[in-house]
């Protein structure tokens, strides 16, 4: 069983699906960042996937995560930018229809409400150019692999 | 009675998957009243071809983040059919308690974040955790300890990782088992808090009611409320189970010009899967505690109340709890073996079936000498459901005419979320615009 009295205090998560290409970048980055699990040794790295409200249980009474994901920024495809939740606000429209629907902001402010969310948190959202079915990365964002773990990396450090 | 009403309940933000409600009445008819499911096509199908039976049920577990280790399970399931392979009692075992922690899972979530809201009457799961701390906060412990379950089983709580074809790769040690078992005991007075919390509320649960045919799956050797092996059958069938090679005998899939996603039918127009559909077919092999639970609600066999569906939900809980404290015994008693599993590759066609917590679920392969995918068809169970969510609206719909617009359209979301349809969980999570 998980124990979450004996967890690392920092956490990285990795959302996405990686069978609709550049949807599924934090899962790719996060299986990039687990080969290094050796320099983190204070640090979880998991591959959530679409798991949604599993999130929160994942960040439950940590003190830092960490959340890599695909997001609709307007930005220019390939751009990665660092952000916690109070510089956005959300412009997902919800259905509440089905739980397959998820809302990382949502899912932080009853992690807040429930008084178990980290003192900090920090989403890196990648601008994706594809979002066709297939299991690569564009080619924009697969060429920003090795620039996007750095930001990450430099920010565990 | 509404003379004129244009209820219009659209998501049109989204990239791919979602459903639309669509009501117009004028001068008190109804002219359009549809379930609408303009899904972009996934084409999982296609992805799978060309990758060996040794890789399928990795890649069809990114199907679904709710349902990954049911898709898994269904495709390894299938491809075992398909190559000839065997699994040995402890690894079915194993399997069973890795599906009962995903169907927990869901469960919780499905009562406490998705329909809780509802019947509490607040917009969402986020108001919800102020006007009902304690309920959310035990809602909250029991999904977290279904997660911890499927991580120790599956090796992650979401996505599997222990899975292959002709077993699983990691056997939980003896003190593991016996610790969850400690924990899924110590869960039964939280779930037994959480009924007495959905009954409290249960008047809000819509009277609704529309016979219809409810498909499921069916074990008779030894007879169990069953999830994972058995045959197909329905209350239309005279209690016959069909094995499952016949799936496309049952789901008849066919194409609307409503819904991009595939309907099906069976005996009569529509058919329902889920929870409610297992109960009405099998409730007498329930544990007894979940019978307990059913009798609490007044949930009985031939309820044909779609709202039902989270109240079946809640009861297979109890269910699914017990009977897993019991599997952990059986499997501690003959003792875990660590046991090497070996598959060689050959030509091969095969089906696949288990219930999803939303439904049952199929999945067929087909391998050429190499072992690798030929062909592949899954139907998944919100598919099998669309057809009977636009029967249950049409009858619906008049009954309750005479009431507020908002209460209408309360009323036809609540049915879509009793059924909890998968129409979209490979989206991103975050659509976001700097404020800062």
């Amino acid at each position: 069983m998980t124990d979450q009295t004996h967890r690392k205090d920092v956490v990285v998560i990795g959302l996405g699906n990686p069978l609709l290409s550049d949807e599924g970048i934090g899962v790719h980055l996060i299986r990039k960042l687990s080969e290094h699990q050796d320099k983190f040794p204070s640090v979880e790295f998991i591959d959530a996937g679409t798991g949604g409200m599993n999130v929160l249980h994942l960040i439950a009474n940590r003190k830092k995560a960490v959340i890599i994901d695909c997001v609709k920024m307007g930005k220019k495809p390939g751009t990665i930018k660092r952000f916690e939740p109070a510089d956005v606000k959300t412009t997902k429209k919800m259905m509440h229809f089905s739980l397959h629907e998820a809302d990382i902001l949502r899912i932080i402010a009853i992690s807040r409400q429930l008084g178990e969310c980290p003192d900090q948190i920090v989403i890196f959202g990648i601008e994706p150019e594809s979002l066709e079915l297939g299991q690569n990365l564009s080619k924009t964002l697969s060429n920003g692999i090795d620039a996007y773990l750095d930001d990450i990396c430099n920010e565990l450090c | 009675m509404h003379n004129n009403l244009d209820i219009n309940v659209h998501h049109i933000t989204r990239v791919e998957g979602h459903g639309n409600i669509v009501v117009n009445v004028k001068e008190g008819k109804i002219e359009k009243l549809q379930w609408q499911v303009p899904e972009a096509p996934r084409f999982f199908e296609a992805m799978v071809r060309g990758h060996s039976y040794q890789d399928i049920q990795t890649i069809v577990s990114r199907i679904c983040g709710i349902c990954s280790i049911t898709h898994s399970l269904a495709a390894t399931k299938a491809v075992e059919a398909a190559l000839g392979i065997k699994v040995s009692e402890q690894a079915d075992k194993l399997r069973i308690l890795m599906h009962y922690s995903e169907q927990l899972q869901s469960h919780t979530l499905h009562v406490g974040y998705l329909a809780a809201p509802d019947f509490f009457g607040t917009p969402s799961v986020v108001p919800l955790v102020a006007r009902a701390a304690d309920a959310v906060k035990t809602i909250v412990k029991a999904h977290r300890i279904a997660n911890g379950w499927s991580d120790l089983i599956a090796g992650r709580t979401t996505h599997p990782v222990t899975l292959i074809p002709g077993g699983l790769t990691r056997t939980p040690t003896e003190k593991q088992l016996r610790e969850l078992q400690q924990t899924l005991k110590n869960a039964v007075p939280d779930l037994k808090k959480i009924a007495e919390v959905v009954l409290s509320v249960a008047g809000n649960v819509p009277k609704f009611e529309r016979p219809t045919e409810y498909v499921s799956l069916k074990q008779t050797t030894p007879p169990t409320y069953t999830f994972y092996h058995g045959g197909i059958t329905s209350n239309d069938n005279k209690g016959a189970a069909l094995p499952i090679e016949k799936w496309h005998d049952v789901t008849n899939e066919y194409m609307v010009e409503q819904s991009t996603a595939k309907w099906a039918k069976w005996h009569r127009d529509a058919y329902a899967v889920g929870a409610l559909a297992r109960f009405n077919n099998n409730a007498e092999l329930l544990s007894p505690m979940a019978k307990g639970a059913a009798k609490m609600f007044g949930l009985q066999k031939g309820c044909c109340n779609p709202y039902m569906n989270t109240v079946a939900q809640l009861v297979e809980c109890f269910h699914i709890v017990e009977t897993s404290i019991d599997l952990i015994d059986q499997l501690l008693t003959k003792g875990l073996k660590t046991e090497k599993v070996i598959s060689t590759p050959k030509a091969g066609k095969g089906a696949g079936c288990v219930e999803a917590p939303r439904g049952i679920l199929f999945h067929e392969y087909e391998f050429d000498k190499k072992g690798n995918c030929v062909a592949a068809d899954i139907c998944i169970p919100t598919n099998q459901n669309h057809a009977n969510i636009q029967k249950d609206f049409e009858k619906l719909l008049p009954e309750i005419l005479d009431q507020s617009e908002k209460d209408i359209r309360l009323k036809l979301e609540m049915l879509v979320r009793a059924y909890d349809p998968c129409i979209s969980c490979s989206t991103h999570f975050l659509d976001v615009q700097f404020v800062r």
